[in-house]
């Protein structure tokens, strides 16, 4: 067994189709299996892929495996390094192993101990984490933030999981080379393209896509990719004609990526990369298209490119970035209420870092500065009712409901500056040390952030970390920067953690934190917005992760919450996305061309405000609703397991892979959250989805 | 989003264990009427409202207690005369006084905020806000013609229509009225709609009460309900 350089491959599991019998290459590329002639001999390795020998001697030709796309430049995440306690780097096999994510790598988050977990993704950027605001974090797409991480419904990512290759969750305690988040932080980066020119296609019930890449010489590597939503092509199918519904454009999207990586010498490097999407919904609320008062519409855009250049030299190394991104939302409902915002970005970045073995008695010493800018423009033009905040009841439906209105533009320089320090004093002792500097130009705010890691290397197996800091969000929420006079949210936070890595393969972490938040943005009395809040998580999360190869297993547990009060004299109540309790499971098996794996979720409901009496206001036709004590109400607990089924096998050239993946197979039908009749008078519940399959084919060339 | 989510739940039929808007058969105020909707110094509007009623037809009935939400310093200017209760719309000096306790410019009619109450059974109450306009004059808007499978039937009180049927329901105001059409007697589709259309399944009541009401942007009312059948 050899790659296409002529190398042997060791540990390839090669088997005889249709029976139990397998053997593994020696650290030569050999085997000796029994087989009668003819026989079909699978052939399988983690790095490799299936790939398809047949019998025709008693001594084969060499067998020539070429690295699987799939897996190609996959981070093992029991060898990547740690960030933060809590943290890890998402390893794409494995999360692949992960059911219940439709086959999209970025929805396995919800597995992730300190990520609230429910059926589809939360709020505007589909992530919450450690019971926060999903405002309060932030995700990056090769360093640079993105306005939104899914399409609508969240069935998809807005980068399709082929071009991705690797995914960092940091759920607090970030370093200072990354900012304007009081909460936590998902970084995905895009991968470069591959040394073998290649195709891959994928079709499902969601969305089809293709992913090309390839080199352009010696130096040069491209990575394409374009994909669609076929959602829209099928959901009308389902809706009944007899439903006041017409959907003249069901959830569309497309999104693209283009990634070009150019190595000029031993020293620089450069790259150029685009992400992109488009996502447009409308509905009639009718089966009357003419009927503009029942109409819903929703188109939501944006292109991000970025430039890049990295330099090495010795101890010296640097990263040149520019990065702009363009996005445009356009919501209008009904006849009246409209919101327009167009967002110009220009975020220029660098960072500077210097390693030495030993400086001032210290060893591995990692210095690092950076600084960057966000330039950011706002074109507004809203008519809609008061925008809810956080924990806030929410208003009855009146589509006439305009009293917020704004129509001009913003703007909104952001500067920073930061430097660390990373040494060890010995084998054990290794401290972090750091302070970040984040100006809010609007408002004219400095705050200075101080962040520190002390890592204690128990044994070789067992590492202690103790770590804290201080954080902001500026204030760029919903319509948050049309008032000048708001301070960013701010956060201090303390981690603690263990790992246990006894061998590679394995990887068992626990970390408890407390989070403190102040400057929290709520309405005032007048319904301007003020920094009146204050708030504070705590909890406790495990992560576990084992895999031999053939079995998978993944263990995540986090308890948590958080609380805030939203102004002097203000009762204490939990934030929207409080959740104490969630527990992911799953357990793989690969072997040959199948894969099959299961994943249990546990996770408490989410809390929600009761109404506790109506008042009817006839000349609007609706009722005012009297709120209960905020999110005093909580949806029961949700249970369900998803399945996932993957098939691999060789046609011709081409590698095939079907999967389906199940979600809640036993159909547990859980209570989501609560609603009210148009009076209030009656309550219904929403439940969790039925049994969501999705089925998908992957072809590579 | 959560607005969408919820819209297209109701409109996908997912609420059956809350009733619908369009629903009659449920204990309700379903608008309260000024007579006139706005009125000049000395005009006189009376309050009624229509009421609906789990098991029975809605009826017209007076408020059993009203009062001045705001301004207080026209609290005055309700009254109640026997059963019913009245807005007597004050002189210059008391507008002007009312527009300087809402911030409101020169001339600008004076919104009149009045909370009732309607008696249901079983001693419960609900509880209704209704805006008198002073300080000009403008009519209810006139619910005429009303048609039903294409004919005007606006001085009709019963009203026959087929089962297992499309039944059309037209009135003629354009968007920027709200329209009602509601019903304890099959399915009501676009029922907020100026076209609706009518549906009686084998399952539902054959027969109870249908109805529109009209809502103009000067805060004008009118309402008319038939008896109806299908057979």
């Amino acid at each position: 067994m050899i790659d296409n350089l002529g190398r042997p491959i060791r540990k390839v599991t090669v088997s005889v189709e249709g029976t139990f019998d397998d053997v593994v290459t020696d650290k030569d590329g050999t085997f000796e299996i029994v087989a009668p002639m003819g026989a079909t001999l699978i052939v399988s390795s983690d790095r490799h892929g299936v790939s398809l020998a047949t019998v025709d001697g008693p001594e084969l030709p060499d067998i020539v495996l070429l690295i699987d796309l799939a897996s190609e430049e996959i981070i093992v995440s029991s060898e990547a390094p740690i960030v933060a306690p809590g943290a890890a780097v998402l390893d794409r096999e494995q999360l692949n192993r992960i059911p219940g994510t439709g086959g999209d790598i970025v929805r396995a988050l919800t597995a992730m101990p300190g990520v609230v977990n429910t059926q589809l993704p939360l709020g505007y950027s589909g992530v919450v984490i450690r019971g926060a605001s999903p405002q309060d974090s932030k995700v990056l797409i090769d360093d640079f933030e993105i306005p939104i991480l899914f399409h609508p419904f969240g069935f998809r990512a807005v980068v399709p999981t082929e071009s991705i290759k690797s995914l960092s969750f940091i759920p607090g305690g970030f370093d200072v080379a990354y900012g304007r988040s009081s909460s936590g932080i998902v970084k995905l980066e895009t991968r470069a393209g591959s040394e073998n020119r290649s195709t891959q296609a994928e079709f499902s019930m969601i969305d089809s896509g293709v992913v090309a890449q390839g080199p352009i010489g010696e130096k040069t590597r491209y990575m394409f990719a374009l994909r669609r939503s076929f959602i829209d092509f099928f959901l009308p199918l389902f809706i009944p004609d007899t439903v006041d519904l017409s959907l003249t454009t069901v959830p569309q999207y497309w999104d693209g990526q283009l990634r070009v990586d150019h190595e000029v010498n031993s020293k620089w490097s450069v790259m150029a990369s685009s992400v992109g999407t488009t996502d447009l919904f409308e509905l009639f609320t009718t089966q009357d298209e003419d009927s503009k008062a029942k109409r819903f519409y929703s188109r939501t855009r944006f292109l991000r490119l970025t430039a890049g250049a990295k330099y090495h030299d010795g101890p010296w190394q640097a990263n040149l970035a520019l990065s702009g991104m363009i996005s445009d939302l356009d919501a209008q409902i009904g006849l009246y209420q409209r919101l327009k915002v167009v967002t110009e970005l220009v975020t220029p970045r660098v960072t500077v870092t210097r390693s030495e073995e030993k400086a001032f008695g210290l060893k591995d010493v990692v210095w690092s500065s950076g600084a960057e800018a966000q330039i950011g423009h706002s074109t507004t033009e809203l008519a809609i009712p008061l925008e809810r905040r956080e924990g806030e009841p929410f208003p009855p439906y009146d589509p006439k409901d305009t009293s917020s209105r704004f129509k001009g533009s913003v703007w909104f320089p952001d500067f920073a500056a930061w430097s660390s320090v990373a040494a060890s004093f010995d084998k054990r002792f290794r401290v972090t040390t750091g302070v970040r500097a984040d100006m809010f130009a609007r408002s004219g705010e400095v705050r200075i952030q101080p962040r520190s890691e002390l890592q204690i290397k128990i044994t070789p197996a067992w590492t202690a970390r103790f770590n804290g800091g201080f954080y902001s969000r500026p204030p760029e929420f919903q319509s948050e920067n049309l008032q000048k006079d708001l301070n960013a949210e701010r956060s201090q936070q303390l981690m603690m953690g263990l790992e246990y890595a006894p061998f590679l393969g394995l990887r068992i972490q626990g970390s408890t934190y407390y989070t403190y938040r102040t400057s929290l943005i709520t309405h005032n009395a007048d319904n301007t917005l003020g920094n009146n809040g204050r708030g504070e998580s705590k909890g406790f999360e495990l992560l576990a992760m084992g895999t031999n190869g053939t079995w998978f297993g993944f263990l995540g547990y986090s308890y948590s919450n958080s609380s805030r009060i939203d102004g002097p004299g203000a009762m204490p109540r939990l934030f929207d996305y409080d959740q104490p309790h969630s527990l992911n499971a799953a357990l793989s098996w690969k072997k040959g061309h199948w894969q099959i794996g299961g994943r249990f979720n546990l996770y408490s409901g989410l809390p929600s405000t009761p109404v506790i009496g109506a008042e009817f206001d006839s000349d609007r036709n609706l009722h005012i609703p009297t709120p209960g004590a905020i999110n005093s109400d909580r949806a029961p607990m949700h249970h369900q397991l998803d399945v996932r089924i993957d098939y691999t096998w060789k046609w011709g050239p081409t590698v095939l892979l079907v999967f389906l993946d199940v979600q809640n197979v036993y159909l547990n039908d859980s209570i989501v959250t609560y609603f009210y009749s148009y009076d209030y008078t009656q309550k219904s519940a929403f439940e969790s989805l039925p049994l969501v399959p999705s089925l998908g084919v992957r072809g590579t060339l | 989003m959560r607005v969408l989510v919820v819209v297209l739940a109701l409109a996908a039929g997912c609420t059956e264990d809350v009733d619908p808007a369009w629903q009659l058969d449920h204990d309700r105020v379903i608008a309260i009427r000024a007579t006139p909707s706005r009125i000049v110094s000395g005009e006189v509007a009376q309050i009624d409202a229509l009421l609906g009623r789990a098991g029975e037809a809605p009826i017209e009935a007076d408020p059993m207690t009203a009062m001045v939400v705001e301004p207080t310093v026209l609290a005055s200017t309700l009254t109640r005369q026997g059963t019913r209760w009245r807005v007597t719309a004050p002189g210059p000096t008391e507008l002007a006084a009312a527009r300087s306790e809402l911030g409101l410019e020169a001339d600008a009619p004076v919104p009149l905020r009045v909370r009732m109450t309607f008696p249901y059974a079983n001693n419960v109450t609900k509880t209704g806000l209704k805006v008198i306009w002073l300080g000009e004059h403008a009519e209810n808007p006139v619910l005429s013609p009303i048609f039903v499978e294409g004919v005007d039937r606006t001085m009709a009180t019963m009203l026959t229509v087929a089962p297992l049927t499309d039944v059309p329901l037209e009135v003629e105001f354009d968007e920027t009225y709200v329209v009602n059409w509601l019903t304890s007697c099959g399915t009501m589709h676009d029922f907020d709609l100026a076209r609706s259309y009518l549906r009686v399944e084998v399952e539902d009541d054959q027969s109870g009460t249908l109805g529109v009401v009209v809502r103009d942007e000067l805060g004008g009312v009118a309402w008319q309900m038939f008896s109806i059948t299908a057979e």
